[in-house]
Formats: C-alpha cells, structure tokens, sequence
C-alpha cells in the first residue's frame, strides 16, 4: 500500500520530482562527460603509446649511431628496449605534400599500430606503411604505388599497410603548426632492409657512418640519471629528448591536463548547484508531507517504516537521476571525443573508447548516499515528537524584526517590496539557492563565453596581428648558408630566422634567432603589446621565465644540444609565446657568438625565386586554419558548458520558483481576495526574483571572471593566455541570466490565474 | 433598501460524472446597515452563498446583484476590483500576511482600494494600536482576528463578509469580536454578514438566514435582537 502511495506522491510532486531529477541528471552528465573526456583520452593515448612502443627517451647524434652504440645503450641498467631510429621529411613526387619518412631498425620501440593491410615486414624490400589518415584525406589504397624523394634521393615503394604510430600522434611538420592536415602531410614507415637498398654505400659514407642519427629507449629511469649512464655508455655527451620533450607527447599529455583543469572547476560547479537545489527540495517536499507522516504515525507505523518509505523517494530520485547522467555524459564524453570530431584530426589514435573514471563512480555514489541521508534527516525532523506533533503541519520560522527595518528607507518602501524583502529572509535557504542558482549559471556563462574570449584574442594577436607575412619559406638549415639565406630574404622583402633546441637547466627549449628589418615577424609582450627586438640579450617566454625564476636583467645560460659550449646572456623581456622558447634578434646572437643556421624566410611574395634549399612553403591561411580547427575542440566544450548552464538555471529557477509559489499560495489567495488582480500579484512574484536575479548577476560577474581567472592559471603551463573579456560577453551573460530568470518568473506567474481561493483559505496555517 | 438580491441562484461543482449541487435555485433579499447571520449545518451551502457574494466564485445560473450591481458575470479583473471596493472579507482562520506587521497588513488595502479608511484609525476602532508594529505570529487568535477585521474595514466595503469569524477563538474573544462587527452595523451603517453554525449569534441579528440543503428556508428579521451582552453563550 505504502508503495501505491509512494508513486501517487510522485505523480503528486511531479513537476518538482522531475526537476530534481533533470537536475541531478544535469549535474551528473556535465561532470561526468567533462571528466570521462580527459580520462579516457589517458587510457586510449596510453594504449596507443604501449602498442607501438612509444619510446621514454630520444638520443641524437648528428654522427648517427652505429650497431655497437645500439648495444651499448641497451646494457644501460634499466633499459627495457631501444632501436636506431630515423625521419626525414621528403616530399610526395609531383605533390607539395611532405611525408615524414620513419625508420625503426626494431619495431617494438617506435613501431606502429596496423589498421588495415599486411603486418609491418622487417625484411621487405619496396614496402610502405602509411599512416592510414594520410591516405584516407589523399585517395590512397593499399597496393598504390608512391614516389617520395629526399635531397637528390628518389624512393618509390608500395603501399603495403594503413597504420597508425605513437611518434607520430600530432602528426604535425613542426609546433608553429598545431593542428594535422592529412591532406598535406602524413607518415610513412619503411624497413631498414629498404633503406640499405635505396640509399647508394657511398652516399652513405659521405654523410657518415650511419644514417640513424636516434636512438629510441623504453626505460623507467629518471632523466638525469639516464643522460649520466648514456654519456658513459657513449663516452659522449650527446642530446638527450625525454619523451615530454616530444610534440606529441607533451601535446596530448597537455590536452589530459586541460581536461582535468576544465573537468575540476566547472562541472563541478554544476553539480554543487544541483546538489545543494536538490537538498533544498527534498527537505521542502517533506515538509509539505508533515500531515501525512503525522498521520501514518498517528496509525501506529514505526518510524524505521515511515523514515525507509520516505528515504526511498530521494534515492528513487537519486538513482533516476544517475542513470540519466551517466547516459548524459557518455554523450557529451563522445560528443567532445570522437574520432569524426576537432578531437579525432588533432589526435591520430586507434581507438576511442570512453571511460569513466573510478573517482566518478565514486562521486555518484556519495550524491546517492548524500541525497538518502538529507531524505532520511528530513523525514526525522518531521517525525520528532509525538504523533500529536506530527500531526501538526509544518510551519516555517516566526517572523522577526530585522534590523533593516528601523531604517527610514525600509519604511518608506512599498508593501509588495516589504512583502517580498522579509519572505526572502524568512525561506532564507530558498532565497540562498535561487541566489546561488544564478549566480552559478553566470559564472558558467561569463568563464565559458570568457573562455573564448581569451582565446580569440589570443589567436588574433598571435595569427592575426604577430604574423605580418603570407608565406613562411622553411629552407634546409643543414645546407643553407647565411649568405644564401640573406640573399632570399633580400629578394623577397622578408624576414629570416634560424630555430634550435637548446638545453636550459635539464631542460630541452626552442632557441629562435630573428633578422627583422621588413616588420614580418612581430613579437608580444606580456601586456600583448608589440615591441622590438633588442640588439643585446635575449627574451623569455612566460613558462621559462616562470618555471627558472627568470626576470628581465638576470642572466641565462644554454648549451646547444650535442654541444659543451655554453652560452649566457643577460635577459632583455619575457614575451607571449606559442612556444617554450627563447627569442633573440641575430645581432644580439652575434654579439655572444653562439652559432646559427637559418630555417625560415617570412614574406609576402608568392612568387619565389628558385632555390634548392627551400624545402616548403606555409601559408599563413594554412597556419590559421590549423588553429581554428584547434579552437573548434575548445568552443564545442565551452558552447555544452553555456548550453547547460542555461539548462540548469532554467531547471533550478523553476523548480525554486515552484516551491516559492506553493509556499506563499496561501499569501496570494488572501491578496486575491482583498481585491489584488493577477496581474499584480504576478509582478510581486516576479519582482522578488529579478531582485535575487541582480543580486546573482552582481556577485556572479566578478565570481565569473574569478573562475575564469583561476583555470588560466591552471593552464598557464600550456598557454600564455591574457585574460580578455569583451562587453558582448558581460551583456549576453547579463542578457541571458535576466531572460532566464524572467521567462521563469513569468512560467511561475502565470500560476496564479489559478488560485483556489476559497479552498487555499479554508485550509488550516 | 435592498443591498443583495440572488435571483434563482445555483451553483453546481462537477467532480469526475459526480455532480454537487452547492446552491439550488436561491432566491434572496437582504437590506443594506443590517447585521445578517446565515445559519445552517455542514454542506447545507452557506459559505458557497457567501463565497459567490464576495466574487470568490460565480454562480452556474442566476444573477447576483449587489449594491445594484449585477456580479454575476464579471470577469475576474472585474471581480477583483469588484472585491477591492465593495466587499471586506474576515476569515475564521484570519489570513493575514505572515511577513508584514499588523499596521502593514491593514494598510495593504490602499493599494487597491478606491477610498480606503485610515489605518491607523481602523486599529485603534478594533482596539490594537498599541500592537501595530507586530507580526501576526506575535499576537494571540483574537488579536488576528480583530486585525483581519480591520483590514476589511479599512477598504470602506458596503458589505462586510465574515465565515465563522469566532469558530477558532474562545468564547470570551469571540464576543469580544462579535460586539466589534455589531457596533460596525450600528456605528458605521456597514451590512455585515455572518455565516456561521452556532445559534447563539443568530439571536442578535437583525435578519437570521436558514440554509438547508443549498436551498434557503426561511429569511426572516428579528423585531428585538438582543445585544452582544444578552446572549447566553
């Protein structure tokens, strides 16, 4: 019988049940989704990384590396595997796309993950694996024939497999490019036998004593001891690359750990106000059930039976809304993360399957058990007493003066505006979470539409503004000489720079040498304002500066990989970078005598002279288009953010807005009575929540711009970001929040053409 | 002269295929300054007559008129304003505005009312000035009572509409309210009219209502009613 009243009641409470339940189901499915993105992100890179052996530390030697220094790294203590490892971009014949050539002489370390085809064969001769987004974007089968030349040397091979590699994960030419287009470049792998085949013994002795100029490593080992034990296996020092140092790596590591940032502020956020909503409800509905627990009381049922009957109602509502939520965030967990998304160009992993992290289950289940135990403390407070007591409705507190009422402002104020002003200090937890409610939802709104502000400021100042050049001329830094390259920049009006990593500390940094003189490069200061290169030191990017406690006036010294020569120099500014980088113009490069050779030419020509040293050209379109589709995987998170949060504060509007309308139905009949029109009535209840409404969006804009403040911080070591927020933001938020509120209002209002008089009077206070 | 006239009056409530027949053809006159009681037993439809008197509802059938006025077919803005001038309504359980003090709770009627009374004036008539600055809750039943008592006089009604305006309050109180709303027929010329089932207020009335049934019995005046005072309660 208990059970037909249970669903009876249900049905009774609907719209407030079903507002629970939506909001629980929000509250879940946002943080779940936000949090199952970058958790299953980890688990489906990690596996790719394990399949195809992603290597823990890259060595290089411009010399290459012979058989013996192979074994020599792998009787290292600690060293699980290694192989003589090999890449080199080389251009599809009669195409401008660049494909990176890899050879792995052992394909357990930096191997690849086989999607369609014949499995990798060491010994084939003409064989080709190609990555398999490459050849999707490009037409290309298995069993097509590809020509790829490098230098003066032609390869032609087969297509024998579609894979997929860990080294390659951002298959990107270089970090000025954040985002893969397949169109124009991909990968391949070739085996070692192939690469003896096709490359001349003499040509070989000329470049030098072999051709793998990297050894990959799978170990445990910390860097430092690692470099120590490889200088004394090599009985050189030589550069050493952890793999954190990798592009891929540290991009999609960086993805994880923007994820993590976003997924613990913001949804979080978002279940707190569905929580806290929910509390709220359930303690009202149950005290509305006073006379009903008085009852079943006054019958002669226990308190365990009537607390477990009315408990079940919160974890029914609890459970409901759970399962909705994990439905809800398997969605927008595959919405951000799949492989048809910005998501799946960005990252080139075979699998993508969603996962939930332990501590997920572990939040749902102590919603459930939180919601159980306010269900559970709810129904004892109304059954404290004796049944007599319980039989008694529930009455909310008893009106006190408040101080604010002595004031001669209070007095002169109108009776809606009293009437309104102590009903929210009376239902003080009402009021509370309508305030909390909006002021939710604008901090969602102004952090997430903040978001993108930042952003596109960020990318017009660096693509826009700081890219004064249409085309960047990569040329072959190996065979380039500076005269050479001087004279192209002088023939298209360009600019030059020569790019190197560079040890700083135990650190692998960009090292970027500029010659300006024709205003195609532009650099930016921390306030995002243009300044010039200056003659003497060098500039630090924000990181660095940062993370080696650097500011302009100290000295900094750096070792150019593979070198014993070290370099200091006095740092002149900290920029915005893109990059972990240091900037120094050429003369000021000169001056400390630290050696270059130019890598890029920056112009606007489009017809350039031939020259054998130009490797590719990059529009800036191409450039820009890049990161728009990086910008596409920010927005579509920050538009299901906003899109929820206006979700939400309908849903937590409503539902407050509900249970303040029940609660002063009573209030209403009697102004009805007395002669108070719809209309009026109406405007009474609708003032009190724009009132709350002003009061949310006050606290909330500055709490917006807090948050929002705070998850910069929190990626400041993956993007130099200023805070930017433009006045469309504050008045779309603002805009957004008041409709919500008023079109909520109204829904609620219109309630009131439906007063019962009579019956609302007669009841009982 | 007449103040209320209910011409073949009913009121019928539907609930699912069962139908309820409130009011059944009533026919009523009743004079303006007189102190009316209408008496009868639970269900007999005495609070519907004067719910459908105050423009709290509206009859299926039939015209109401009141103070020449037929308000049988207003609209419910009419009938609101309807409500603001003409009627004052006190409850038996007082229905005063838990969040506004006792002088607030009267004076909200000058919102609404074309020509309301004093305040501060229609506390001291009911005897509570002192207590103006209190919340209800701060007051004993009678004490709301002769607040919401108040609150209807304040708008300056013809009519003064009272549902067992004594039914939650103990005899002492309860004449005390009793010699309140009869010095408001003598004093102020108001009509006041008592629904009720006790028949002891019927003894004072100038006109006593029997209602059986949803019909009206017998309408008839009293010759000689007897002061607040005379009344054995």
């Amino acid at each position: 019988m208990l059970l037909k009243k249970m669903f009876r009641t249900l049905l009774r409470y609907k719209a407030q049940f079903i507002s629970m339940v939506i909001m629980i189901a929000l509250g879940v499915g946002v943080f779940l989704g936000f949090n199952m993105e970058w958790y299953s992100l980890e688990k489906n890179i990690g596996f790719i990384f394990d399949q195809t052996g992603f290597a823990d530390y890259r060595i290089y030697s411009e010399k290459g590396f012979s058989q013996e220094d192979l074994q020599a790294v792998l009787a290292i203590d600690g060293v699980r595997d290694a192989t003589r490892f090999l890449t080199v971009n080389a251009a599809v014949k009669d195409d401008t796309d660049v494909i990176a050539l890899a050879v792995s002489e052992n394909m357990k370390v930096s191997g690849v993950y086989l999607m369609e085809g014949e499995p990798y064969d060491p010994d084939s001769r003409d064989g080709l694996w190609l990555s398999d987004q490459y050849a999707r974007q490009n037409g290309v089968r298995l069993g097509d024939k590809m020509t790829l030349t490098y230098k003066t040397l032609t390869v032609t091979g087969t297509v024998k497999g579609l894979v997929k590699a860990g080294e390659f994960l951002i298959c990107v030419p270089d970090e000025t490019q954040v985002m893969p287009d397949y169109h124009s470049y991909g990968f391949a792998y070739l085996s070692p036998a192939m690469l003896e085949n096709i490359i001349p013994a003499i040509f070989r002795n000329f470049v030098g004593n072999s051709l793998y100029y990297q050894i990959n490593v799978r170990t445990d080992a910390d860097k430092a001891s690692f470099v120590q034990a490889v200088d004394r296996a090599l009985g050189k020092t030589l550069l050493v690359l952890s793999k954190e140092e990798t592009l891929s790596y540290a991009e999609a590591m960086g993805e994880v750990e923007e994820g993590k940032t976003m997924g613990s502020v913001l949804p979080v956020l978002f279940l707190a106000i569905a929580i806290l909503t929910m509390v709220t409800t359930m303690h009202r509905i149950t005290a509305s059930e006073k006379t009903q627990i008085g009852t079943l009381k006054a019958l002669g049922f226990r308190d365990r039976r009537i607390l477990r009957h009315y408990t079940a109602y919160a974890l029914i509502i609890g459970l409901i809304g759970t399962a909705l939520g994990v439905g809800l965030g398997y969605l927008l967990g595959w919405y951000i993360m799949n492989p048809d998304g910005a998501m799946g160009t960005y990252l080139d992993m075979p699998t993508w399957n969603l996962y939930v992290p332990a501590f997920g289950w572990a939040v749902l289940a102590l919603i459930n058990a939180f919601l159980v135990l306010i269900g559970f403390l709810s129904t004892r407070n109304m059954l404290s007493g004796t049944a007599a007591d319980a039989l008694r409705p529930y009455s909310p507190r008893r009106m006190r003066h408040l101080a604010l009422e002595e004031t001669r402002a209070f007095k002169a104020l109108n009776f809606g505006t009293k009437w309104n002003l102590r009903d929210c200090f009376r239902h003080k937890a009402r009021s509370l979470m309508t305030l909390f409610g909006i002021v939710g939802c604008m901090v969602l709104l102004v952090g997430g539409l903040g978001m993108m502000d930042t952003m596109n400021a960020f990318v017009k100042a660096f693509y826009d503004d700081a890219i004064h050049y249409e085309n960047r001329v990569n040329l072959d830094a190996e065979s380039i000489r500076k005269e050479e390259a001087q004279a192209l920049e002088d023939a298209c009006r360009g600019d030059w720079s020569a790019t190197a990593s560079v040890q700083l500390g135990d650190k692998a940094v960009g090292l970027e040498v500029y010659h300006v003189e024709n205003d195609k490069v532009r650099f930016l200061d921390e306030d995002m304002r243009f300044v010039s290169l200056a003659d003497e030191g060098a500039y630090i990017c924000g990181r660095i500066a940062r993370s080696q406690g650097l500011q302009p006036g100290d000295m900094l010294s750096f070792s150019p990989y593979g070198s014993d020569d070290t370099y200091t120099v006095r740092v002149a500014g900290v920029l915005r970078s893109m990059t972990e980088s240091i900037v120094m113009s050429d003369r000021a490069a000169d001056a400390i005598g630290y050696p270059y050779s130019v890598s890029a030419v920056y112009t606007d020509e489009t017809n350039l002279p031939e020259n054998r040293n130009i490797l590719n050209v990059q529009t800036k379109k191409a450039i820009i288009d890049s990161f728009d589709s990086f910008m596409a995987l920010m927005n579509v998170m920050i538009l299901l953010l906003v899109l929820a949060a206006v979700v939400l504060g309908i849903v937590v509007l409503y539902n407050l807005g509900v249970m303040s309308y029940t609660e002063r139905y009573r209030e209403m009949a009697t102004l009805k009575v007395v002669g108070f029109k719809d209309r009026k009535i109406g405007t009474l209840l609708i003032s009190q929540n724009l009132w709350l409404t002003v009061l949310g969006i006050l606290v909330g804009l500055p709490a917006g711009v807090g948050v929002l403040q705070y998850l910069l911080t929190a990626l400041a070591a993956e993007y130099e970001l200023k805070l930017v927020i433009g006045p469309a933001t504050y008045l779309i938020s603002i805009l957004l929040s008041f409709g919500v509120s008023l079109a909520v209002g109204l829904m609620v209002a219109r309630k009131n053409r439906h007063i019962d008089m009579v019956a609302a009077l007669k009841t009982a206070e | 002269m007449a103040i209320v006239e209910f011409k073949d009056v009913s009121r019928v409530y539907h609930n699912g295929e069962h139908e309820q027949r409130a009011l059944d053809h009533v026919n009523l006159t009743l004079e303006e300054g007189k102190f009316i009681v209408v008496l009868g037993p639970s269900g007999a439809g005495k609070s519907t007559l004067l719910n459908l008197l105050g423009g709290l509802d509206s009859p299926t059938s039939g015209t109401i008129r009141v103070a020449g006025r037929d308000i049988s077919t207003l609209t419910p803005n009419e009938l609101a304003d309807y409500r603001a001038a003409t009627v004052g309504f006190v409850f038996q359980s007082y229905n005063l505005i838990p969040t506004l003090t006792v002088i607030e709770n009267v004076a909200l009627v000058k919102e609404i009312a074309p020509n309301p009374l004093s305040s501060h004036d229609m506390l001291k008539a009911v005897g509570l000035f002192d207590h103006i600055h209190h919340f209800p809750s701060e007051l004993s039943g009678g004490e709301q009572q002769r607040v919401s008592i108040a609150r209807a006089l304040a708008k300056n009604p013809h009519i003064l509409l009272c549902d067992e305006p004594t039914g939650a309050l103990d005899s002492e109180t309860g004449v005390m309210v009793l010699k309140l709303l009869l010095s408001m027929a003598r004093d102020l010329g108001k009509t006041i009219i008592i629904v009720t089932h006790n028949q002891s207020i019927a003894r004072m009335a100038d006109t006593v209502v029997h209602v059986r049934s949803g019909r009206v019995v017998s309408c008839e005046d009293q010759a000689h009613p007897l002061t607040v005072e005379e009344v054995e309660w």
